[in-house]
């Protein structure tokens, strides 16, 4: 029979975005792949070159909308690399903590909708479910459910409401028995490791060099985390790990081994408020007002031309970078370029060559477990 | 034994002398009895489709409700909560207050009751209310059952179309060939002993045959629609169902040789007058038969041909309207009439349970058994298996039929000879209401069921032990630590 | 406590690596130095100022004998007002992550007091300063880090910067029927009706112009 391509088109309900990817196909067997990215392009790097160091935070959290937090804490940190802003500790810490359960509500997002294309339709409205409970947690902080606006150039924009601490705590302890719950219903059933056993290899020195980071890589068995090798914010002072998944085979790792990771990185994160909340300077229960020097402190505006920042962070799906140049319009108010590094938009052209020779059933597994979000790699 | 309900009998007789008696003398003399057989399966055939299509109401309301409930989208009680609903959607919240001379102070006690026992109440966590009304045996009560209707007439009044590449005469032939050959295996499916559509004498075979004519109808839908997805879809399709068409009649083949006939109410009856029903004398071939049936009717762990994660809807996406409709219908329909020949096969049709020894007749006419039955077997097999399984590749279920599934069914048959020929007590047979005990097996009364259920079990126990712990460990998260971690143990207190 | 690399062992490790490119590229156009940020917590990391023309032996150095395995984030810059040679400008942040070879069943296992020096992860940023002009040119990388194919990529399609020896070059965030020559990220392309003072006073867009209807500005 002969090879005919498919277009698993923009509007798929596999692709989690919008997104092409055309496949060969010859009968089952992917023999070729294309990516075709940009359908969200929203222009946010030329969009930014107008606005004010804080005026582009809210942008920063539309880049990859399921994962808010993380993204605006990671242009916050480029923004005080170039301003040379200090943050205070307990603002650290409140940063550290919404990171967190950024990524804890990530991970749930990325199980929900990896489950129902696995063909586990219960997981979707399991993993909502208990995203509620950090949605909530979250809009305590930051207003909104999904696009929160909540850190600021040298502190946070308000701090931890009083009692927030106490539901916090419940709710990260009730959800520690649901990822039981979870590995119970998932690693137990051999349907579920026959789907994902033996299915989209990738070894780790391929996907470095490929530029692939995050979770993709730790499944891979390298020991690499933006959090302990380019280290900010508070992450040193907390207890954590590193998820790593040893591969069992030289292959590399398959899509079992990111699930896996990404399931531990959920218990890291549980461990990681637990330890916060009780570290965290100033106190769990206390409310500082907004503008308050405990939560933020006065940065500078403006940033002189030739001046530079950047940073490195570990965002929910790998290494996010934000390069600013400053002496932009206004005298400097805005920065002169502002260049998003999103691991997604280098993930995407990998894993569609990656999926040659797998079968198309194959598709939602190795994609899926590579967990695309595709605001940030268009940007 | 013959169920005491027999419709059959009943019009059959009565017609055939109506009849007879008003064609006596008129030129349609000679036809009298054939005219008033005619119109006796007429009207059963009306009576067993019309009983089939309103008990599916069951089916599909079981299969939403217990989906529901798994996924703990509902609480225990919000279906009691939501009876009432008023303008701009406002519930009435506790609405059995309102109702007159306090009749609904029961009502408000079953609510309270609920929510002690399944709700939250039970558990330490007042933070966490937003997420749900947990608990594992949630109540819902009748809102919803006509849901499928609303459904059935909302596809009624949607548009038609039809692509326009398309091979318009077999995208249209398509449907027909699957409902239709649905639609008449439930005129061959007794309901009982006396309520069916029609009795040949080899109506196993006759009705399996016109299961398998289904495959072709699939398989035309995908290639006619000019769609590449759908054709995928047709294509997988067409390979899984014949791939388990084979397990599926083998382990049929096996009942009917254990039975000594092709009739499906012979079957049942030899159950009853043997004394003990297939279930327990065939574990490994009813197990056979509800995977070849989860496979053959397309449902999730097997539903590759319609994943929607790859496919959207597979085979079935350019149909819209009525024809989507009913070819949704069909595909319940299917599982329908695959549960009630669960039933009948294995489980003893319309006999009650425990039936030989009871002392006197059944009380509950058989059509409600074999109900029960069928309805048992799709709330515990059928959607349990949707709610908790992802979805095999469709080269795995392909390996799955070809490679394991087919040397059991061989097995079966085998098994089924043996235990015909040598440890079938055939002197034993007693069509009386309290049966026989034609299984005995040296003296212990039913000791050949017993053995082999006793076995079987073995051998499942001894496969849900045997697990290699340390490749479980070595797959198992490794935490690479530097210093031994802190004193918090994930998911511990 | 997580993993811990020291700030010492890092600092030594980046002024070893900027001296290695300095001895190694004394002849001229490349300039490395090790850099800290503002922010004492995080990391020293190296600048490497080098000139088109010597990129590439640098960046073969950087794989080959640094062990930077990893292409980060390819950024270009314009800069119309600037000095004469530094009308554009490319920054390519990379990364060196050492890996053990991961063999099945072997365990990776990073130890702060059994890190060498070039085992330290180590971060780097590559400036790039071009002449002004229409037609920027920078030579790619894209044989030697897989990650800088995409990298690059962009940066043409947004900025306009061409990579000499590229393969396959094509649009990937704007669509692919865009005018040739037409790069967004150019200082003489204006923002319409999204630049501040217009958003701001004319939320609903009453002020556009008809023939800008239906595009996307």
């Amino acid at each position: 029979m002969a090879e005919m391509w498919i277009t698993m088109g923009p509007q798929h309900p596999m692709t989690h975005g919008l997104w092409t990817m055309r496949v060969k196909v010859d009968g089952e067997t992917i023999t070729d792949t294309e990516a075709e990215l940009g359908y969200i392009h929203r222009g946010v790097e030329k969009i930014c070159e107008a606005r004010d160091f804080t005026q582009i935070t809210p942008y920063c959290d539309r880049l990859c909308y399921v994962s808010a937090m993380t993204w605006s804490h990671s242009y916050v940190m480029a923004a005080e690399d170039l301003l040379e802003a200090e943050v205070p500790e307990r603002a650290e810490y409140i940063r550290l903590m919404a990171a967190e359960i950024q990524r804890l509500a990530s991970h749930l997002m990325w199980l929900g909708a990896f489950g129902p294309d696995i063909g586990n339709l219960t997981l979707m409205t399991w993993c909502l479910r208990d995203r509620e409970m950090f949605l909530d947690l979250l809009q305590e902080l930051g207003g909104s459910r999904m696009h929160y606006n909540f850190p600021r150039v040298g502190g946070v924009k308000r701090d931890i409401p009083i009692g927030w601490a106490d539901r916090m705590r419940a709710k990260v302890k009730l959800f520690e028995h649901r990822i039981s719950e979870y590995e119970m219903l998932l690693d137990e059933s051999t349907i579920w490791l026959v789907r994902l056993q033996g299915v989209g290899y990738a070894t780790a020195e391929d996907q470095i060099n490929a530029g692939v980071t995050g979770p993709n890589i730790r499944a891979a068995g390298v020991n690499t985390d933006a959090r302990w090798t380019n280290p900010y914010s508070v992450y040193d002072q907390v207890d954590w790990e590193p998820a790593v998944e040893k591969p069992t085979s030289i292959k590399g790792a398959d899509c079992y081994d990111r699930y896996r990771v990404r399931m531990e990185e959920m218990r890291q994160s549980c461990r990681m408020l637990l330890d916060a909340i009780e570290k965290i300077p100033g106190g769990s229960n206390t409310h500082y007002q907004p503008g308050d020097e405990m939560i933020l402190t006065k940065a500078p505006t403006r940033a002189p031309e030739g001046a530079t920042g950047f940073s490195t962070y570990e965002c929910t799906r790998g290494v996010s970078q934000f390069y600013l140049q400053g002496g932009g319009d206004s005298r400097g108010k805005n920065p002169y370029r502002v260049s998003v590094r999103s691991p997604i938009f280098i993930t995407i052209p990998y894993v569609a060559k990656l999926m040659i020779g797998y079968k198309i059933a194959d598709i939602p597994a190795i994609m899926g477990s590579f967990d695309p979000c595709i605001g940030e790699s268009d940007r | 034994m013959n169920d005491w309900l027999n419709l059959y009998d009943f019009f059959f007789y009565k017609l055939h002398h109506l009849m007879v008696w008003l064609t006596a003398g008129t030129f349609l003399e000679s036809s009298g009895a054939d005219i008033g057989f005619f119109l006796a399966t007429m009207i059963m055939c009306l009576i067993t489709f019309g009983s089939i299509m309103s008990s599916m109401f069951v089916i599909l309301w079981i299969e939403r409700k217990l989906y529901a409930r798994v996924n703990d989208r509902r609480g225990a009680t919000t279906a009691l909560r939501s009876l009432w609903v008023g303008e701009n959607g406002v519930t009435a919240g506790e609405w059995w207050n309102m109702i007159p001379y306090g009749l609904g102070k029961p009502i408000g006690a079953l609510n309270g009751w609920l929510n002690k026992v399944a709700g939250n109440d039970g558990h330490s966590h007042e933070m966490v209310n937003r997420v749900g009304n947990r608990s594992w045996y949630g109540v819902t009560i009748f809102p919803g059952f006509f849901q499928n209707l609303a459904d059935g007439m909302k596809f009624m009044i949607k548009e038609h179309m039809v692509p326009e590449r398309a091979d318009k005469v077999i995208f249209e032939v398509a449907p027909f060939l699957v409902i239709s050959s649905t639609i008449m295996i439930l005129g061959l499916i007794p309901l009982s002993s006396g309520i069916y559509g029609a009795n040949p004498e080899l109506s196993v075979l006759f009705a399996f045959a016109i299961f398998g004519i289904a495959p072709l109808g699939v398989f035309f839908a995908g290639w006619s629609s000019n769609n590449k997805y759908t054709l995928l879809g047709g294509i997988r399709s067409a390979a899984q169902l014949t791939a388990y068409e084979i397990p599926l009649l083998l382990s049929i083949l096996s009942v009917c040789i254990m039975a000594g006939s092709f009739n499906f109410i012979e079957i049942v009856n030899f159950q009853h007058s043997a004394g003990v029903w297939l279930l327990f004398l065939m574990p490994l071939g009813a197990v056979l038969y509800l995977v070849s049936m989860i496979a053959e009717v397309e449902r999730i762990p097997f539903d590759m041909p319609e994943a929607e994660a790859e496919l959207v809807e597979g085979w079935w996406t350019e149909y819209g309207g009525m024809r989507f409709g009913l070819l949704f219908a069909a595909e319940y329909m299917r599982v329908y009439a695959a549960c009630i020949l669960f039933a009948h096969f294995f489980l003893g049709g319309w006999a009650s349970p425990f039936a030989g020894l009871v002392p006197g007749g059944p009380l509950i006419p058989g059509i409600i058994w074999t109900l029960l039955k069928a309805w048992f077997i799709f709330t515990v097999i059928f959607v349990w298996a949707r709610t908790a399984l992802p979805r095999i590749r469709t080269d795995q279920i392909l390996e799955f039929g070809w490679r394991m599934l087919l040397p059991l069914s061989f097995l079966q048959v085998v098994l089924a000879v043996i235990y015909r020929l040598y440890l079938f007590d055939a002197s034993a047979l007693a069509d009386t209401t309290s049966g026989g005990w034609a299984w005995d097996f040296m003296g212990i009364p039913w000791g050949v069921p017993i053995l082999t259920t006793a076995f079987w079990l073995g051998v499942f126990w001894v496969f849900m032990n045997d697990e290699n712990l340390e490749e479980d460990q070595e797959r198992m998260f490794h935490v690479q630590t530097l210093t031994p971690a802190g004193k918090h143990t994930a998911g511990q207190e | 406590m997580g993993i811990a690399i020291t700030k010492e062992q890092n600092s030594i490790a980046a002024s070893a690596i900027a001296d290695a490119i300095s001895k190694r590229f004394s002849d001229g156009g490349v300039n490395a130095e090790s850099v800290a940020h503002s922010n004492d917590k995080k990391f020293d990391f190296v600048r490497i100022t080098c000139e088109p023309n010597r990129w590439r032996a640098v960046a073969k150095w950087m794989r080959y004998e640094g062990g930077v395995n990893h292409c980060s984030m390819v950024t270009g810059t314009h800069f119309p007002d600037g000095p004469a040679e530094r009308g554009w400008e490319v920054v390519v942040h990379l990364m060196k992550w050492p890996i053990s070879n991961v063999a099945a069943h072997t365990m990776v296992v990073h130890d702060a007091s059994k890190f060498k020096t070039e085992d330290v992860p180590m971060e780097f940023e590559v400036v790039i300063p071009l002449a002004a002009g229409d037609s920027p040119t920078v030579p790619t990388v894209q044989d030697i880090w897989v990650g800088a194919d995409w990298n690059e990529k962009e940066t043409w399609d947004l900025v306009g910067i061409d990579f000499e020896g590229h393969v396959n070059m094509h649009r990937v965030l704007n669509p692919h029927d865009s005018p040739i020559g037409f790069h967004p990220l150019q200082r003489q392309h204006k923002i319409r009706y999204h630049d501040f003072n217009e958003m701001y006073d004319d939320p609903q867009g009453f002020g556009r112009k008809p023939v800008d209807e239906g595009r996307v500005k």
